[in-house]
């Protein structure tokens, strides 16, 4: 067996070659109905926004493409712009900040339940995530409304009749509800993957319970922290649904904003400029999120290149 | 032993996890500086009886005494016990040295008396230099020695082990033996270790504690458990060993399931249904009819051979039963499969056991 495998070895590296050959062209077939899609429907348009964010606003409302400038991003430095940037991010964070309160404990009694009723439990989660977001705004709509259940309760309570409909209060509640989910199941995964006889160790190692959990749980579960503070960041700090049914005028906040530019103002560059801004924030924030990911494990690194040198260890041992 | 008071003494206690009896009425002394092992087959309750001293979990009924302290529902971090975990439990987050201080800090020992005991428990465990090092870039046994030292660095009144050797490969695993032993001897504290392994329990322990099904069948010295088992289970899980069925006789007599007579002590009541288990390595084998007179014998025919290098495994039909002969350094003539021989053991090294 072994001398006529060493014999016939040049032909088949040359064959395993072409194996791997064909075995890429066979991933680029299977993805190249995703990536054209991506292309066609993401690329192109991102590109466009690009452009458009460097050309200039006609008089007439129309967008000349001649004579590119950066006429939108010094714009955004305006006092007004500023303040919608800061208040939404404001309460991008404030969403946030409430979604890890109340996701948290949340993901943590999920994680801990036996096998089935967790997986009742993820499905009762899903539920509203799979719901239209538009009817679950109008239903916050409805329950925050002064002729709604909330206020009726804090009436019969003798609290009177509340207005917080229209106010940033009702906003983060909405939000909160709206993204709560896209906290919880990072926070779950993290949680769920925790290995409990560390905790159980830290008790051994006379460490109370609520001092077991801050100082080896929490640090344990801190990717799914990061993940899902940026999954509610991100979409919070541009949300334009919510704000705009329960915001009203006086929480104006960057979605609204450049919703507006493109339907009403009819300033497209400036709109682009900020969708733009808007989409960097967000890769920075997605990158920070990486970083301290593989930060969070701490030797996850030097892990991650054993791992590799071991895949190729046993491929010449696999050919004798 | 000494009517000084136990390390750890069980009293009664019983572990239901719903249905589920885990631990079975398990009564239990473990002395002062005593190596003790339980050992059993795995779900045998041997775990959650460690886990119960160290507070992981607590007792359905019974009480549970430290050093005379009453501590069957204190919480584990009010427990004088530190338990080194069966798959070492490291955090993974935090350097050798923040794991090995982790019980010390919790404890608020400060600086210099804490980073005076790391030193040294780090020294102990021969992980000097390899402090600022994560969990996932020693080596199992190294892992094994900081999980030992942070346990250790505590001055616990008992050490728990839970399966603390099982994660090693063989060679490792024995050299670990010998390092444990030692470690205890200087160090002079209780350790109670949980294995399923007889041979890391006879090789370590003063006294084993061998559980079955959640309850304790036996607590003796290594020699007490090997060569006078308490009952069928005991002789069957330690060492290999023939059992052979029997029955006793009026004048403390024992009687083979094939008739034979043998001798054999016993202080169970005449009729009762017994076995009696016969060591390989206790058993001599000979041609037929040169059997001393000392002793019992049995006549047979060699059916098999099992060659081990030390040692020659001969597998004997004895009438419908089958019996182990282990020839060690293989002394006198071989045997052919077919022979006639003579299976003969001196008086007293067979145990009567109770079924």
């Amino acid at each position: 067996m072994q001398p006529a495998g060493r014999a016939s070895e040049s032909t088949r590296a040359s064959g395993e070659k072409a194996a791997a050959q064909a075995q890429r062209r066979q991933g680029m077939l299977l993805a190249s109905p995703g990536a054209l899609y991506l292309l066609i429907f993401f690329v192109a348009p991102l590109a466009l926004i690009s452009v458009y964010s460097f050309a200039t606003r006609t008089s007439t409302g129309r967008t000349s493409l001649s004579g590119w400038n950066i006429e939108s991003y010094r714009a955004i430095g305006d006092d007004v712009i500023l303040g919608i940037i800061g208040r939404s991010a404001w309460l991008a964070t404030l969403t946030t900040a409430l979604c890890l309160a109340v996701g948290y404990p949340f993901a943590y009694y999920l994680a801990t339940r036996p096998r089935h009723v967790r997986a009742i439990l993820l499905v009762l989660v899903m539920i509203p995530f799979w719901t239209n977001g538009l009817v679950r705004v109008f239903a916050i709509r409805f329950l925050l409304g002064s002729n709604g259940p909330a206020s009726a309760l804090s009436e019969s309570l003798g609290f009177g009749t509340f207005r917080i409909l229209f106010t940033p209060t009702a906003v983060t509640i909405g939000m909160v509800y709206s993204f709560l989910t896209l906290m919880v199941l990072p926070l779950y995964v993290a949680l769920e993957r925790m290995d409990w006889s560390l905790t159980e160790a830290a008790r051994d190692l006379y460490a109370s319970g609520s001092r077991a959990f801050w100082k080896v749980t929490l640090p344990l579960t801190k990717s799914g922290i990061v993940a899902g503070s940026v999954l509610v960041f991100v979409p919070s700090f541009g949300s334009y649904v919510v704000p705009d049914i329960l915001g009203g005028a006086k929480t104006l906040l960057i979605g609204s904003y450049i919703a507006r530019q493109f339907r009403d103002a009819r300033n497209y560059p400036l709109g682009a400029a900020l969708s733009v801004l808007l989409i960097v924030a967000m890769l920075v924030a997605v990158a920070l999120n990486q970083r301290s990911g593989s930060g969070a494990e701490g030797g996850d690194r030097p892990r991650r290149r054993r791992r590799g040198r071991a895949r190729t260890e046993p491929e010449p041992a696999a050919v004798s | 032993m000494t009517g000084a008071v136990a390390a750890v003494e069980i009293d009664g206690v019983t572990k239901r996890f719903g249905e589920v009896v885990a631990v079975d009425n398990v009564d239990l002394a473990i002395d002062d500086g005593e190596f003790f092992a339980l050992l059993g087959p795995s779900g045998c309750g041997k775990t959650t009886t460690l886990r119960m001293i160290a507070g992981l979990d607590l007792p359905t009924e019974g009480s549970l005494r430290i050093f005379g302290e009453e501590v069957g529902m204190a919480p584990p971090d009010l427990r004088p016990v530190n338990t080194v975990f069966q798959a070492y439990a490291l955090f993974p987050h935090m350097t050798v040295r923040q794991n090995i201080e982790f019980g010390l800090r919790m404890r608020r020992v400060k600086d210099p008396e804490l980073s005076q005991r790391v030193a040294e428990a780090t020294g102990m465990v021969r992980l000097s230099g390899m402090e600022d090092r994560r969990p996932d870039q020693l080596s199992g046994g190294q892992q094994q020695r900081v999980a030992l030292a942070r346990a250790l660095v505590n001055q616990p009144k008992v050490l728990l082990l839970d399966e603390p050797l099982g994660a090693l490969d063989l060679k490792l695993r024995q050299e670990m033996q010998q390092e444990l032993k030692a470690l205890q001897r200087s160090v002079g504290i209780t350790f109670v270790f949980v294995t399923h392994d007889q041979e890391e329990a006879l090789a370590m322990s003063e006294r084993i504690g061998v559980m079955s099904e959640g309850r304790l069948l036996q607590v003796g010295t290594p020699r007490e458990i090997y060569e006078r088992p308490a009952s069928r289970f005991v002789a069957d899980f330690i060492g290999r060993t023939n059992l052979l069925d029997a029955s006793v006789e009026p004048a403390g007599e024992v009687r083979l399931a094939n008739g034979a007579r043998i001798e054999a002590e016993t202080s169970l009541p005449a009729g009762s249904e017994v076995s009696v288990s016969l060591r390989p390595e206790r058993a001599r084998l000979q041609p037929r009819g040169t059997a001393a007179a000392e002793g019992s014998s049995l006549d047979g025919q060699v059916r098999d051979i099992t060659y081990l290098g030390h040692a020659v495994v001969y597998e004997v039909a004895v009438g419908e039963m089958s019996v182990e002969v282990r020839v060690e350094g293989e002394t006198g003539q071989p045997f052919a499969p077919g022979d006639d021989v003579t299976i003969s053991w001196d008086h007293g090294a067979a145990a009567v056991v109770a079924d």
